[in-house]
């Protein structure tokens, strides 16, 4: 922490009757001390090891950086720097009085979401999710959808239980709150963006299962979901090559020219990397750009190849702190609401996370599916910052007051 | 633990009940909560965190369940870049390291002056990219015919048939035209420029921009038809296929190379791990044969097989001292330039391949076994009767005549069969030993061998074991039925006799130059004596007055200002289509000088349908023609000097000189 330059060494701050703009924000009341620091350090260091890996894996990509090395890295680091004031705002907002915005932030979402579908959406490897803004930048309303689901099922769930009214979530809430997340996922779908769907599967089951929503909701989705895998696949709804492509994770013979080769390259990345790594910018791999999207979906193969099984643990590591803080601030939050938000967040990364990594390490079926704070791209760095966000004013309980 | 406490969730609702305090971790309780049944009995400890109903276990579960998924995953990072570390980074290096082979430039044959027969050249196969021909990519409609108009000129193709392969859908590649010249390559590249130049100022794209080409090399024959049998072809893959090419090439293709560089989205990244073990040249091969000599041998047999439309013919010549061949030329030929039209029965080299009964040429073998056994001279009276009962059969001469008196020399001369059966009769005291004795002469000259060429299809020829043949072969052998040579063979009798008795393995190679720029001389051909000098002196003279005398059946052959040593043949044919005789097998062979023999000179026509069938008539021509041109280009000066008068006939009423008399 810096030093109270303003009073040396004095301990007199109490005596003192105006306290200095540093004073108030070290009291022991203050926002800054009751952040949650070791989850933003995390996520910052997290986010430069992911800066690296990003310049990494585009600095010879002349096909996509228009030639200048930095150009990725560059935007990287803007979009980053946007994503920390985002969750600042966040936090200055306040997730209590975001409440009341709540319907405001949904009805955007949604709006961005059918912007996508209409002639200012636009394709990129075959998912009609994004809207070109220009400079290099695009947006993925999908990524900001999942904060709105998060949000609202949040208030929805928590409305009766936090008035006091009850003191688990009844079933009409419950069924309001998953007709609030179907919407968006519809829309999702039809782009389609199934990697973004998961997502929020999980998000809302994430978010029943924290609520203390009925069992059977939790499990019946559950049962639901799996019965329909099961029916489309004994009724062959999906052609052979769809079922391949599925299982091409954990046989790339199945689609060697299409996922298989993705996983395949990706798991030689990972492991020519060996334990110690071929060292920042050495892997061959990567300056070789055998590995496709390999600055996005595939990122955690540059660690891998590069920063070794030591670099790989160290990234795994440091998104079990965030997440083991965020499971922490999840229960420690003194409202339903919070709770739930917390939660949500907890399954969004957490799914994401391990889907990504899972994906590159062959044991997760593919899906275009951003590692949160290391891949490149702009909407998902914002989104998990504005998590990020969210989890620090649940845990600073900001009265609505304040 | 607080919560176990609580109510059931299926007690629930009951909203009636204030239910659920929320209280700040520091903070104090908020109004309103902090009260309730649901309450433990001594609360919560100051501080810490009032609990929801349900969701905080779960919560935990959650957090055990997200420990347990990454110890998951460190376990498979464990597996991945530890366990299987080695294979995968020996996988990555297979990505990273782009192995190319560099072609070896295959070796030239060349004549023996070191004219190339047969060399390499740069070449292009062009190829095109159908998809850039479609009308989303060239923007307007019907590119593929457009193109093709313009290319078909320049490739020397079909345009339709080329419109055809650019219009093939879902395609990126087809092949165009294989092995073109860098002057073709060229010109396509020159119309591409103009008309992407031309295209760019309208924003489009050049109409040719997906025609590409792919270096290749090709093997060229400058010399067209030229010795093409002997030379043979290379086949799609440039590797010897034929002819020489297939036996010589391993020496000829040499070694490939490998250049191995890393590579970076497909690209060669420059200075990078460049690992490159250069292409060893094939190894060049200097043939015996004169490009010369060769073509006034084709070119002779060509016409006259054209002339007497027969079915093939071939012309070797063959240098007497050393044995190499001078020219081997068969007729009809091909172009190995242009495999595609040429006759697929053409293709071979049937001086060496083709197996004859080669007829009377062959008496010079009975004459030389004859005289070296001691039994005869070439003085011995021979009495020839009309016909000559034999085993099962009744022989003849080509020409009907009366009872003849001859010499052994007057018998050659005339060709006579029945005169040869009774000469060789002599050669045992019974036919089988006889038999036996002519058996030994024949292979002694090579009849029923390998040449010693190793040429690919080389056929022996067929010589039964004497304790095989047949009665009637016992006498047609003599006089050359009953037994296939190929002409290379039936050659090689004659220079044995012109070398003076002695048979000198012939050769088609020189030497090799290898990749160091070193000559290597072919090793030096085996030497055999087959008869005495003296032997082949005498047959020799008997040889000249088949030319030289009257009566002579080789008159044709003479060469003003040289003596010329030579036989006939005219042999029935078997039909290979049949197996049985049908037509003739016609043929002249034989050497001049006679008094320093330097070159044998053999022509063989096969079924000649034409004019005469004669070898005399039809070879003889040939003959004069090759050897007065080998004779001129060896420089091999006239001696000027009179043949040696061999008597032919003898007068009945004075006594043999020697020998034994012919039965």
């Amino acid at each position: 922490m810096t030093s109270t330059s303003s009073f040396g060494g004095y301990a007199t701050r109490r005596y003192t009757p105006d306290r200095g703009t540093i004073g108030r924000m070290l009291a022991r009341d203050s926002i800054v001390r009751r952040m949650d620091w070791v989850m933003i350090v995390a996520a910052i260091v997290l986010s430069g090891i992911g800066s690296l890996l990003v310049w990494s894996a585009t600095r010879g990509r002349t096909a996509i950086n228009h030639g200048d090395p930095q150009y990725f890295l560059i935007r990287h680091l803007m979009n980053l720097a946007i994503g920390i004031a985002l969750s600042i705002g966040t936090i200055a907002l306040g997730h209590r009085r975001a409440r009341a915005i709540i319907p405001i932030i949904y009805g955007l979402a949604i709006l961005l979401l059918l912007a996508v579908l209409s002639p200012l959406g636009s394709t990129v490897n075959g998912a009609h999710s994004w809207i070109v803004i220009g400079g290099g930048f695009s947006l993925q309303p999908s990524e900001f959808a999942k904060i709105a689901i998060i949000l609202g099922m949040a208030m929805i769930l928590s409305g009766r239980v936090d008035a006091g009214d009850q003191l688990t979530p009844d079933h009409r809430s419950v069924l309001q709150s998953l007709g609030l997340a179907v919407v968006p996922m519809g829309i999702i779908m039809m782009m389609p963006d199934l990697g973004s769907t998961m997502v929020m599967v999980v998000i809302v089951l994430g978010i029943l299962l924290s609520s203390g929503s009925p069992k059977r909701w939790v499990f019946g989705l559950m049962a639901a979901g799996t019965t329909g895998a099961i029916a489309v696949w004994q009724l062959q709804l999906l052609n052979k090559y769809q079922i391949d492509r599925f299982a091409a994770f954990a046989n790339p013979a199945l689609d060697p020219s299409g996922v298989g080769y993705n996983t395949a390259q990706a798991r030689i990345a990972i492991g020519s990397g060996g334990l110690l790594g071929k060292g920042l910018f050495h892997g061959s791999q990567t300056t070789g750009q055998f590995v496709p999207e390999q600055q996005t979906d595939f990122v955690f193969t540059v660690a891998g190849e590069e920063l070794g099984f030591v670099g790989a643990v160290v990234i795994i590591l440091l998104i079990g702190i965030i997440l083991w803080r965020a499971c922490r601030i999840a229960r420690q939050a003194t409202d339903l609401y919070g709770t739930v938000i917390a939660a949500g967040v907890v399954a969004w990364l957490s799914f994401q996370s391990f889907e990504n990594i899972g994906m590159t390490l062959g044991i997760m079926p593919v899906a275009g599916i951003p590692l949160p704070f290391v891949s490149y791209g702009g909407s998902s760095m914002f989104a998990v910052w504005i998590g990020i966000g969210l989890l620090q004013s649940v845990r600073m309980q900001r009265p609505v007051s304040a | 633990m607080t919560e176990q406490k609580r109510p059931r969730p299926g007690q629930l609702p009951r909203p009636t009940r204030p239910v659920r305090p929320a209280v700040g971790p520091r903070g104090p309780p908020r109004a309103g909560g902090g009260r309730g049944p649901v309450r433990p009995p001594h609360g919560p400890p100051a501080g810490a965190a009032l609990r929801l109903g349900r969701p905080k276990p779960r919560l935990r579960l959650l957090s055990v369940l997200l420990t347990l998924v990454m110890a998951a995953f460190v376990i498979r990072l464990v597996q991945v870049q530890i366990v299987d570390a080695t294979t995968l980074d020996a996988k990555a290096d297979v990505n990273r390291y782009q192995p190319v082979q560099i072609a070896a430039q295959r070796g030239d044959i060349t004549d023996r002056d070191g004219v190339p027969l047969a060399t390499t050249v740069d070449a292009y196969d062009i190829t095109a990219d159908p998809y850039l021909f479609t009308p989303g990519q060239a923007k307007v409609s019907g590119a593929p015919q457009k193109a093709a108009k313009l290319l078909a000129p320049l490739l020397g193709g079909d345009a339709k048939t080329i419109a055809a392969q650019l219009a093939t859908p879902r395609s990126r590649y087809v092949l165009l035209a294989r092995g073109r010249s860098p002057q073709v390559w060229n010109q396509v590249k020159a119309l591409q420029n103009k008309l992407a130049g031309q295209a760019s100022e309208h924003g489009l794209p050049g109409l040719l921009n997906g025609v590409l080409a792919e270096p290749t090399s090709k093997r060229v024959y400058p010399n067209g038809t030229l010795a093409a049998g002997v030379l043979g072809f290379v086949n799609a893959a440039q590797r010897g296929a034929g002819g020489l090419e297939a036996e010589f090439d391993k020496e000829l293709t040499g070694r490939p190379g490998t250049m191995t560089y890393a590579q970076s989205g497909g690209q060669m990244i420059p200075q990078a791990g460049i690992q490159e073990q250069a292409a060893v040249p094939g190894t060049d091969v200097e043939l015996t044969l004169d490009r010369d000599i060769q073509w006034a041998a084709q070119n002779a047999i060509t016409d006259q097989v054209k002339k007497s439309k027969a079915d093939r013919g071939y012309v070797v010549v063959q240098d007497v001292r050393s044995g190499q061949v001078l020219a081997m030329a068969d007729a009809p030929g091909f172009d190995p330039n242009d495999l595609a039209d040429a006759n697929p029965a053409a293709l071979g080299n049937p001086a060496l391949q083709d197996a004859y009964e080669p007829g009377s040429v062959s008496k010079l073998m009975s004459m030389s076994a004859v005289i070296n056994q001691g039994v005869a001279t070439p003085l011995t009276h021979v009495v020839v009767p009309p016909t000559l009962q034999r085993g099962d059969r009744v022989f003849h001469d080509d020409t009907d005549h009366g009872t003849e008196d001859l010499t052994l020399a007057g018998v050659l001369a005339e060709s006579s069969n029945m005169g040869t059966i009774m000469a060789t009769g002599q050669l045992g005291s019974t036919q089988a030993q006889a038999d036996r004795v002519l058996y030994s002469y024949l292979k002694k000259f090579g009849i029923g061998d390998p040449t010693g060429l190793d040429f690919p299809g080389e056929t022996p020829g067929i010589l039964a074991a004497p304790q095989d043949w047949s009665t009637s072969q016992q006498y047609t052998i003599p006089f050359g039925q009953g037994l296939s040579v190929n002409a290379m063979q039936a050659t090689s009798i004659y220079s044995t006799i012109a070398n003076g008795g002695v048979r000198v393995t012939p050769s088609l190679v020189r030497g090799t130059t290898g990749p160091d720029g070193r000559f290597t001389p072919a090793s030096a051909p085996r030497r055999t004596r087959v008869v005495t000098a003296a032997t082949a002196k005498s047959v020799t003279q008997m040889l000249e007055s088949v030319v030289g005398s009257e009566m002579g059946t080789g008159t044709m052959a003479q060469i003003p200002g040289y003596q010329v040593a030579g036989k006939t043949g005219t042999a029935n044919r078997v039909d290979p289509a049949t197996g049985r005789y049908h037509g003739y097998t016609s043929s002249f062979m034989g050497f001049a000088p006679a008094d320093d023999p330097r070159v044998t000179v053999s022509c063989v026509i096969q079924n000649p349908t034409v004019g005469s069938y004669f070898g005399g008539s039809i070879c003889g021509p040939v003959f004069k023609q090759v050897m007065e041109f080998a004779l001129k280009t060896l420089q091999v000066p006239p001696s000027g000097a009179q043949a040696p008068q061999v008597p032919v006939t003898f007068d009945p009423g004075t006594p043999a000189r020697s020998g034994k008399p012919a039965r």
